[in-house]
């Protein structure tokens, strides 16, 4: 009896040692996707099989549709953007939904499932989310009525306010109290105040702005042209241009990756009908330029593992079935590759 | 040779009126299986064709063959896959004229109701040779049968069931002048085993003979599914699966002197549909398929030979979301088929296709020749061979000659039992569509034709008497090349050669119908083992072909007692990936369905057949196509005026 009350005790006294480590935030133990790689596969069109692939570079381990896995019903959407922010995993489904998750689980947290029509990309600010969105398409395809759907909680929720923006809004980038909204298809950085929820200023670009990043301390953001890319930085004080670089790539696309030494991954793509992909590297600091790193067809998707130096290409295979991750190292030597899930284009190195 | 109605040459008996006994009909057309000898053909019973009046095609093969189709959702895309080859791979022809969109190289086998059509064949396997274009896994041949010497006949139909299913039907027909066969009579053996009246010279006196058939089907289709896209995965109902359809179809036929006949058909019909989309989406497309098919031949009997000509029209308009594409084709055909001596037989004919697109994006006109002869040989008692030969030109070339050779042996017959051995060799073709040639960006003018080389052996058992039985098993191999699949080319899609495939499976079908004091029953069993390697993806270690189950089966029981009727089925669909390579994998499904129907309501000489249904039984939860919601259980009532 004795015996029996010391044991429980101990589990007592081990249950609240547990809770005490989980409430205080810093030292809670890592989820079994909080390292790794995870692999976003877009899915096929009018087959919603998009969905989230974990990699294990250490055991080299692959765990397929870890959304399904982990929440017994399949993602359902084809999955245009996986954003980690606010320790929530957020998976942007074109397909007109947000789902977030744990990052450390892929445990469903909530979702936004309403009064969305083509979602890009998120951000979040002033504890709200900020979803860019085509909007639906006219007639004639276009899509004149993009927004940024606000919803006013970090687990998603009802969209409350849809904010106007020029077509075709891409990548979002969170700064203090502003959100940078990519305008492409008519060339402008709109900032939206997130308390307000109004756009406060318009800063026209070159090319068709399609992603923000960070390099040197400096917010950037990434256009193209078909015969040029171009970067502008902002000073984020005052909202104005601050610097511009212009570089020769032709035929580059929207898929990029900051490699090792400030180096930046873009995918290029003559497309039809000739058809011949390739990855260019350039830097925004010296005078690298290599406009072909990589050449081949099908390429989809880019990622740079900055903790092994590896980079990450993928290939769609036609959409006709399972993709392909290529793994090299950065002198170009192929390291491995394996079979993922339908249209792997992007990576989130955990 | 004579067409009979295959129903009475099968079956003895008309359906539901059961006590009429039904006069061969002499509406003359020229029978499928004439050269088709060694290849499988199949052949629904009217029955059959009733039970399924108030849905689609594809529902029939679905449920009652061994092809599968691929269902894009309640009323949806319903594209036929024939031994695990594409839709683009089924010839469809509807009173001898080939009805596929030349844009598309398809049909949609969701549009084409079964109340449209009196009779349904197929056949499998590569017959390029026998009918031309898209015959590489198959073909689909639809007909419309009339009678002579019926006077007045009419009948209205209403079907009620759930999610607002209402379909309506009304068929009325003239035929005057009851005539008399004369021709030479001689039973021959089918592909099937069954015997029929054959004979090339039927003799008419001057009569006529009329028939119009008009139909809507309309349903909601706000069936209650499992939203899988959504967090706890609520029940929800479908609220984008609208279905209307409307159509007429108009038979004439005249005797215009014992040694001509005139026969002219004509198909309207409109179908208007809110695409119901994957689980997970929420777009909000509205399509619009608009066909006028018409056809006409003139036959001309001679002592020992038919000359048939034959023109055809098919106009399809598909509006979807507003934009409008429009394909028109016209046909002009002649072919003249002679027994000569004891032996033998022949046909040669020339048939020339115009076809016209007038697409969103493109306008293309495409000429087609083609050229073909036939010969089969009965020199020896229960041997039969057929060879078949066509040459095909078209504005970008010529396709080499393409020919099939088969026979049909009934090797052994003991009593009431009999055995029929099939073997058959042939080579099919597809010439890319306009669509794959012209579509703007994309398209592909330098695409070579697909090409494809099937051989096939089959064994039938026949037995006649109390318990009568026939059975067949058929085992088939094919090879399909140059199949054209659609690529990202960046973001363009555009057509390439690509894929090779080899198929090869088994095909088990049962039929045995038996007596127990007064009641009748039937029990039909159908097993299909289907496997289609790409070759292309992973040469090394090629795997199924993606959305073709390697099983595949159904079966039903029906037993008939005083007018009442009671049928139990089932079908069994396998897994299936839904990609190439290491795809994810969806789960096989089996649906049961249930009827009870009674026949025997009269008054006066007119009858009130009923019918009551239920499908999906067991409302198993279940999908074709990954995330395409199902309906589950759901009920049918039909009831029909006979007058």
């Amino acid at each position: 009896m004795t015996n029996l009350f010391k044991n429980r005790l101990w589990v007592l006294v081990f249950l609240v040692f547990a809770f005490a480590c989980s409430d205080s935030g810093e030292e809670k133990p890592l989820g079994k996707y909080d390292t790794g790689v995870l692999i976003m596969n877009e899915g096929n069109f009018g087959a919603n099989d998009g969905e989230v692939y974990h990699y294990d570079p250490a055991t080299e381990t692959l765990t397929a549709d870890i959304f399904e896995l982990e929440n017994s019903r399949p993602f359902a959407g084809l999955l245009e953007d996986m954003v980690l922010e606010q320790d929530r995993l957020y998976l942007v489904a074109n397909t007109g939904k947000v789902e977030i998750v744990n990052p450390g689980d892929f445990k469903s947290i909530g979702a936004v499932s309403a009064d969305l029509d083509q979602p890009r990309s998120l951000a979040t600010a002033s504890g709200k989310l900020f979803i860019s969105d085509y909007g639906p398409y006219n007639a004639s395809y276009a899509t004149p009525d993009s927004y940024i759907a606000v919803v006013s909680g970090l687990d998603g929720g009802a969209v409350s306010k849809k904010i106007e923006v020029s077509n075709k809004p891409e990548d979002l980038f969170a700064s203090g109290k502003y959100v940078f909204v990519a305008g492409s298809e008519e060339s402008q950085i709109e900032i939206i105040d997130s308390e307000k929820e109004e756009v406060v200023k318009t800063i026209e670009v070159s090319g068709r702005p399609v992603q923000f990043f960070e390099q040197k301390g400096d917010l950037w953001v990434y256009s193209y042209d078909s015969e040029h890319i171009y970067f502008q930085s902002f000073h984020l004080d005052n909202l104005t241009k601050k610097e511009f670089r212009e570089l020769p790539v032709a035929k580059a696309t929207g898929r990029i990756a900051l490699g090792e030494d400030l180096k930046i991954y873009i995918i290029t793509s003559s497309g039809w009908p000739e058809y011949q992909d390739g990855v260019a590297v350039v830097s925004l600091y010296d005078s690298t330029l290599i406009p072909a790193w990589k050449s081949g067809s099908g390429f989809y998707g880019i990622g740079y593992d900055q903790a092994r130096q590896e980079i990450y290409l993928t290939n769609a295979n036609g959409f006709q079935g399972n993709g392909t991750v290529t793994v090299f190292e950065k002198g170009g030597t192929e390291v491995g590759d394996m079979e993922v899930g339908r249209g792997p284009s992007g990576f989130l190195f955990r | 040779m004579t067409l009979l109605f295959w129903a009475i040459a099968f079956f003895g008996e008309a359906p539901v009126q059961d006590t009429v006994k039904l006069e061969p009909v002499e509406v003359y057309a020229p029978a499928l299986d004439l050269y088709a000898q060694g290849q499988k053909v199949i052949a629904f019973e009217a029955e059959t064709l009733q039970a399924y009046a108030a849905r689609s095609l594809g529902d029939l093969l679905q449920e009652k063959s061994p092809v599968f189709i691929r269902q894009y959702g309640a009323g949806m895309l319903a594209s036929p896959s024939f031994r695990g080859t594409s839709a683009g791979h089924t010839a469809v022809f509807w009173n001898g004229l080939p009805i596929n969109s030349p844009s598309l190289g398809q049909s949609d086998l969701s549009i084409l109701p079964v109340e449209a059509v009196d009779g349904v064949q197929l056949q499998f396997g590569s017959a390029g040779a026998l009918f031309g274009n898209e015959a590489i896994g198959g073909s689909l041949h639809l007909s419309s049968e009339s009678d002579f010497g019926k006077g007045f006949q009419a009948a209205l139909s209403q079907t009620v069931g759930s999610f607002g299913l209402f379909n309506t039907s009304f068929s009325g027909g003239f035929s005057s002048n009851k005539s008399t066969l004369q021709g030479s009579q001689s039973p021959q053996s089918t592909l099937q085993g069954f015997e029929t009246l054959g004979g090339l010279s039927g003799r008419f006196r001057k009569s006529f003979s009329a028939k119009t058939r008009l139909y809507r089907q309309f349903a909601n289709n706000d069936f209650p599914y499992q939203d899988l896209s959504q967090a706890g995965t609520p029940e929800v109902r479908e609220d984008h699966a609208q279905v209307e359809q409307l159509g007429l179809v108009q038979d004439l036929a005249w005797n215009l002197s014992t040694k001509d006949q005139l026969k002219a058909a004509v198909w309207w019909q409109k179908s208007d549909r809110e695409i119901q989309p994957p689980m997970g989406s929420n777009t909000q497309d509205l399509q619009s398929d608009e066909s006028i098919r018409a056809v006409i031949d003139y036959f001309r009997f001679g002592k020992q030979a038919t000359l048939n000509l034959k023109s055809g029209f098919v106009q399809d308009r598909q509006h979807f979301n507003g934009s409008l594409n429009q394909t028109r084709q016209f046909l002009l055909a002649a072919d003249y088929d002679a027994e000569v001596g004891e032996d033998w037989r022949f046909k040669a004919g020339a048939r020339a296709t115009v076809a016209r697109g007038d697409l969103s994006t493109y306008t293309a006109t495409d000429q087609r020749y083609e050229f073909y002869q036939s010969a089969r040989w009965e020199g020896l008692e229960d041997l039969s061979l057929s060879l078949n030969l066509r040459q095909y030109a078209y504005s970008d070339g010529f396709e080499p000659f393409l020919p099939s050779l088969g026979a049909d042996w009934g090797f052994w017959e003991n009593g009431k039992n009999s055995l029929l051995l099939k073997a058959s060799i042939g080579k099919g073709f597809k010439l890319p569509t306009l669509n794959d040639r012209f579509w703007q960006p994309g398209g592909n003018p330098d695409l070579q034709p697909e090409e494809s080389l099937n051989g096939e052996i089959g064994l039938n058992w026949r037995k006649t008497g109390d318990f009568s039985l026939d059975q067949s098993l058929t085992y088939y191999r094919m090879q399909v090349d140059q199949w054209i699949i659609w690529l990202p080319m960046g973001s363009v899609w555009a057509p390439q050669n690509i894929r090779e495939v080899k198929n090869q499976g088994i095909e088990y079908q049962g039929n045995a119908e038996w007596k127990t004091g007064r009641w009748d029953w039937k029990m039909g069993l159908a097993y299909t083992y289907s496997r289609a390697l790409d070759l292309t993806t992973e040469p090394s270690h090629p795997r199924q072909l993606p959305y073709t189950p390697e099983h595949q089966a159904n079966g039903n029981l029906e037993a008939e007692f005083g007018g009442f009727s009671l049928n139990l089925s089932s079908f069994f669909v396998g897994q299936r990936a839904i990609g190439t390579g290491n795809a994810r994998v969806m789960d096989a499904y089996q649906i049961w369905n249930a009827g009870l129907s009674f026949s025997q309501l009269k008054w006066g000489k007119a009858s009130f057949p009923l019918r009551f249904q239920v499908l999906n039984l067991l409302d198993r939860d279940y999908q074709v196509l990954y995330l395409r919601a199902m309906p589950g259980r759901s009920y049918q009532l039909n009831l029909t005026i006979h007058l």
